[in-house]
């Protein structure tokens, strides 16, 4: 055997590979990562007042869509700004459904997820000829259209007054329609805040779940190779059609179930929530947060959270108009500083540490550091 | 990588397009300062000087916390001898022409609090304190806003909140927390209902009402009118049509042709208007409101001079001037003074205003568009609400307004009277009078009707 004469430097532990002792170093800080947001966005709303709760998970939903937004644009190379219109045909797929036949609130989420998904692949249909900047076109018209569409049928989306989400209830001796209400059981002792946040948190954590497995399989390599090269990964076997349109509706559901969150949360729907402003403001998540990362559009969401709930309230009065001009100058300053968005920054710190590290052990460590 | 390349392009348009967003907005700010008043969902009620009613009369309880609330807090918000209320209103974006009615709310707060406070009814002077928030119009931030003002800046009550659906996407959360919501800046009939939502009471009249006063006048005086109509695809142009079609059955009048306008997706309604013209009507309602109003106006052809009506959303002076001469003949109704007209300016509640408004920064512009009136409006109904009720606490002044008898307050008409009962009738303002553009200026052509206790039954 060739690696007979280095026991010694091994000593214990069978001699892996450089690579492999990488990716241990770099698990542990990612699951160090993980573990300290987790029990962050867990303890949460015990730390936060009712108030801030509800802000946050106000954040929740943008952040869902985001991640639809970034799977699309991100992994995949293909430019929407019209999720907006999607995120608001999850809105009203959901409050459609508890409106008229009182589903549940876990079976309205799953529905709109569903017709998203169907109209994302109605979409994605054109998108396998059309690319890039015309591309972005078709779907800006999706965005600018669907708020017609909306006002076009009135009577059953209430048109600009919009639709309240309601279940009946007695009050002061007559039926009203009350706005839906998340109750948390008796059992949780949490308020009824608290109890909407972690509803929220765990559909956010299986979404998220979600798109990271499916980014780190086989579909997912399809998915990167078809952005990468597009004819390439058609010559390595990937049907291009096939994974196209999978992700534009996969991409298309997210938005639909941050849209019904978003249903739950209000407690109302209205044609004027689902401009092409919304659109843009998904796009700028994913751009802050950092596409092509799963953790990405989350650090987007909740940087356009901060700075909309945050931020934009303690502006001295006369600034407060100048809002969105002050967000879009943020983001072409980071734009320049930092391309690849929050997460890249981080990326290329971890990587900085890593590659030092690396280095180090191969100084301290010659025998190991030289082969490969 | 391209993406990459792709995607800092994406990044670079979007920020533009919020540049452009911003840019937009202040377009529309100018715009708002010489079209004061031709916009939906604001019209002019005033200021106060009429002291009647007797303070001492406990209101009937429509209201009752013990029974109606879970959580009850009677006087959060006062603080010190300050009654701290909030207001949210779109400061930015696209409809920042509705901010008019903050500043002319904000100038009441100033004048009253420059003039000593109030007095209110359970003997005590009380300075007030406006807390004014931003949602944009746009009906999803409204309830993070108006949360922020209630849990975080504990205001006793909203006063005059802007927009219908703006306002419906916080009713049912201001009827959990029991706060006080008052003179909102909309005519909706959904306020009628405040048996299921007793927290939430209208400032303007109802659209329902308003076109009924005209349709009444109609009667008499065009028995067998052949009537155009041209509806603004919302609530409010909604309340105009299911209305229209209620109070015409069963008369000789007859609807001909009617069309609808989104003002979110067409431009201009000329063509409507085209196309109503050759309906053979003799009678133009026109149901919408802002910009397109005085535009459909001039859109009607010389050939075509059936009698037109505007809504109060459109009476004000500015819509006016924007019709270039078709305005005159117009009919409208009214139930406050309009600051625009020269018989109204001699009006002494006019002449306060234009007074104690100049002296808080209003500019002549403000004073007389009628938008920024209809804030000073309601910020003089919660005034009155505070002098009438016996104890200052959420559930009374709510109870006190429920059951107001004859007030007469801000820019009313000298003879209107505001009765309520939170029951049957929780408007405000249901006394109009008919009148005429002649020469610049509004005349009356039918007298004062009060409507009182029938605003609910107007609504399709």
């Amino acid at each position: 055997m060739s690696t007979a004469s280095e026991p010694i430097a091994g000593t214990s532990a069978p001699l892996a590979p450089q690579p492999p002792v990488a990716k241990a170093g770099r698990n542990w800080l990612s699951i160090g990562t993980f573990g300290v947001f987790a029990i962050i966005l867990i303890v949460l709303p015990q730390v936060l007042n009712a108030f801030w709760t509800g802000r946050v998970t106000g954040w929740i939903p943008i952040a869902i869509a985001a991640l639809g937004l970034n799977l699309l644009t991100g992994y995949n190379g293909q430019i929407s700004v019209g999720h907006g219109a999607l995120y608001g045909l999850g809105a009203y797929a959901t409050a459609l459904v508890i409106n008229e036949w009182a589903w549940s609130f876990p079976l309205a989420i799953v529905f709109s997820a569903i017709v998203c998904f169907g109209a994302g692949v109605l979409i994605g249909l054109p998108a396998l000829r059309i690319k890039g900047l015309y591309l972005a076109l078709v779907t800006l018209a999706v965005a600018t259209l669907f708020p017609q569409v909306l006002e076009q049928f009135s009577d059953t989306t209430g048109g600009s007054t919009g639709l309240g989400v309601t279940s009946p209830e007695l009050y002061r001796g007559r039926i009203r329609d009350r706005s839906i209400k998340f109750e948390a059981p008796e059992w949780t002792g949490l308020a009824s805040d608290q109890w909407r946040y972690y509803f929220f948190l765990v559909v956010a954590a299986i979404c998220f779940l979600l798109v990271r497995n499916i980014v780190n399989s086989r579909a997912g390599r399809s998915i990167i190779a078809i952005r990468d090269n597009e004819t390439a990964a058609e010559v390595s076997g990937v049907n291009v059609a096939r994974a196209k349109v999978f992700t534009f509706g996969l991409s298309s559901a997210l938005a639909g179930v941050g849209g019904s969150l978003l249903a739950l949360y209000l407690a109302r729907v209205s044609s004027g929530s689902f401009t092409l402003t919304t659109s843009l403001y998904f796009l700028v998540a994913v751009v802050i947060g950092g596409a092509q990362s799963i953790a990405g559009p989350a650090i987007g969401a909740v940087f356009i959270g901060v700075f909309n709930d945050v931020i934009t309230p303690d502006l001295p009065e006369a600034w407060k108009p100048a809002s969105p001009l002050i967000l879009g100058a943020l983001l072409i300053i980071l734009m320049l500083v930092a391309p690849g968005g929050v997460a890249g920054l981080i990326r290329q710190f971890t990587g900085r540490m890593r590659t030092r590290k690396l280095v180090n052990s191969a100084i301290n460590n010659p025998s190991s550091g030289g082969t490969t | 990588m391209t993406s990459t390349r792709k995607l800092r392009l994406g990044a670079v348009a979007a920020a533009l397009a919020l540049l452009m967003t911003a840019c937009g907005r202040d377009d529309e700010t100018a715009d708002s300062s010489s079209s004061d008043n031709e916009t939906a969902e604001t019209v002019a009620p005033g200021d106060t000087t009429d002291t009647g009613g007797d303070e001492e009369a406990a209101p009937a309880a429509f209201i009752t916390p013990e029974d109606d609330c879970d959580a009850y807090d009677a006087t959060k918000g006062i603080e010190g001898g300050t009654i701290k209320i909030g207001t949210v209103r779109p400061e930015s974006g696209p409809y920042s022409i509705y901010d008019n009615v903050t500043k002319g709310l904000d100038a009441y707060v100033k004048a009253v609090n420059a003039d000593g406070g109030v007095k209110a009814g359970d003997g005590t002077t009380y300075q007030l304190e406006l807390v004014k928030a931003d949602d944009a119009y746009d009906p999803a931030r409204t309830p993070g806003e108006v949360q922020r003002l209630v849990e975080q800046e504990g205001i006793f009550a909203m006063v005059g909140q802007i927009g219908t659906s703006n306002n419906l996407a916080v009713r049912q959360y201001m009827n959990d927390a029991c706060v006080p919501s008052i003179g909102l800046a909309t005519g909706s009939t959904e306020w009628g209902n405040a048996n299921e939502f007793p927290w939430f009471i209208g400032g303007l009249p109802s659209y329902a009402t308003e076109l009924h006063a005209y349709l009444e006048y109609l009667k008499t005086e065009m028995p067998a009118a052949k009537i155009a109509l041209l509806y603004q695809d919302d609530d409010f142009g909604k309340a105009y049509q299911a209305t229209l079609k209620k109070d015409i059955e069963g008369t000789d009048m007859e609807l001909v042709d009617e069309q609808s306008f989104n003002p979110l997706t067409e431009t201009s309604p000329e063509s409507k208007v085209a196309q109503l013209s050759g309906s053979g009507a003799d009678v133009f309602i026109v149901g919408i409101g802002g910009a397109p109003c005085p535009a459909a106006l001039r859109a009607m052809p010389g050939t075509w001079t059936p009698a037109t009506y505007v809504s109060i959303t459109c009476s004000g002076k500015t819509a006016m001037s924007l019709a270039v001469g078709k305005d005159e003949g117009l009919y409208s109704v009214q139930a406050t003074l309009d600051p625009g007209t020269p018989a109204d300016q001699q009006n002494p509640k006019i002449q306060d205003f234009f007074t104690r408004g100049a002296a808080q920064g209003l500019t002549e512009s403000d004073l007389q568009g009628g938008i920024t009136a209809a804030g000073w409006g309601f910020g003089s109904l919660f005034v009155r609400a505070l002098e009438l009720t016996p104890v200052v606490d959420r559930a009374t002044i709510m109870n006190t307004l429920y059951s107001m008898d004859g007030e007469n307050y801000g820019l009313m008409l000298d003879e209107a009277q505001s009765t309520t009962d939170g029951d049957t009738d929780p408007w405000v303002l249901e006394d109009l009078r008919v009148v005429r553009r002649t020469a610049g200026s509004w005349e009356e052509v039918k007298p004062l009707i009060s409507y009182d206790g029938q605003s609910n039954d107007f609504a399709g």
